[in-house]
């Protein structure tokens, strides 16, 4: 078995979709853990899902970012564990310095709440194996997921291949218009140096059966169960 | 002693400021000849500290912690003996 700690912050709100989702992976189950007592020690992985931790106040993922909860992340990752931040946890999980850049508030202003697609820039971490090249359809549900870096960080993750995910049209185009929020690059996730943090504004654990409307965050969640590596089971695809 | 820091944050210069820009189109429609606008937030904290370093030490952990993100912020403050007026 896989084991996966969920993260419950104040104002969480997707950790029961994540570990619904977890639970349509076969070899993997998982607990959702309150931030204050989160020990992660025995867990193979763990997930910061979306929400609005602390009411977004002072920035998106600020105050989190300051839990105990942040604190045994930062001791789990530094120890090569895999680590997962969708949307508020992406903020979470930059803003704590586990992932390079910060994520600002949306170009035009507005809270986009749509579906996307991304193209998987990079199969080196586990979250994306044997999905490099794939364009996935996923939601997104967010205000502030513009990624921005200043240059330097911009030519470090595009040179080190940290750029996991990247806005693009449905075949595959990088374009402005398939830019839902003005990020950088139009870049959607990233992942640290080691490969084992990796955080995305769009939501994989809503789109991970077809009642919801897409499977293909299921195909990121499945290459946690060890057989399965980058493919759904047909009744998923 | 009681010292009150008056910490304000801004988008540093090369990041993108949305609300700054929003907030020049509209005085622009009020007809007015805005070049720019930036956008921040002011914080004001109330706390104690044994004297005047340790207080700036304190506010620039604040800062450099929590109030700010280095990587898309800066900020300034000033800083007074007591409470706020």
């Amino acid at each position: 078995m896989t084991r996966v700690a969920i993260l419950r912050y104040p104002g969480t709100w997707s950790e029961r979709d994540f570990q619904h989702a977890l639970s349509l992976v076969p070899g993997v189950e998982s607990d959702i853990l309150w931030h204050e007592d989160a020990d992660l020690a025995g867990y193979d992985a763990a997930v910061v899902p979306g929400g609005f931790t602390y009411g977004d106040y002072v920035r998106a993922g600020a105050i989190a970012k300051i839990s105990p909860a942040t604190r045994e992340l930062r001791r789990f990752a530094d120890a090569g564990n895999l680590v997962l931040g969708s949307c508020n946890g992406f903020q979470i999980l930059c803003e704590a310095g586990l992932l390079p850049g910060a994520l600002v508030r949306n170009r035009g202003l507005e809270f986009r709440c749509d579906w996307v697609h991304l193209r998987v820039e990079s199969d080196d971490t586990l979250w994306t194996t044997g999905l490099r090249g794939a364009v996935l359809r996923m939601p997104i549900a967010h205000g502030e997921g513009c990624w921005v870096g200043d240059d330097e960080t911009l030519a470090d993750v595009e040179s080190r291949g940290q750029v996991v995910f990247r806005y693009t049209d449905e075949r595959g185009g990088a374009t402005a218009a398939a830019n839902p929020n003005g990020s950088l690059a139009n870049i959607a996730g990233v992942c640290n140096e080691g490969r084992n943090v990796v955080g995305l504004m769009p939501h994989p654990e809503r789109c991970s059966e077809a009642l919801l409307g897409g499977t293909d965050g299921y195909r990121v969640l499945a290459n946690l169960g060890p057989a399965l590596a980058g493919t759904a089971p047909a009744i998923y695809r | 002693m009681t010292f009150t820091a008056t910490i304000r944050v801004f988008p540093k210069s090369e990041v993108r400021d949305p609300q700054g820009e929003a907030v020049r189109g509209a005085l622009r429609s009020l007809g007015m000849a805005v070049s720019d606008v930036r956008t921040g937030k002011e914080i004001v904290v109330t706390f104690e500290a044994a004297d005047q370093a340790a207080a700036e030490d304190a506010v620039a952990r604040m800062g450099r912690e929590l109030l700010a993100n280095p990587v898309i912020e800066q900020y300034e403050f000033s800083l007074n003996k007591g409470v706020p007026v």
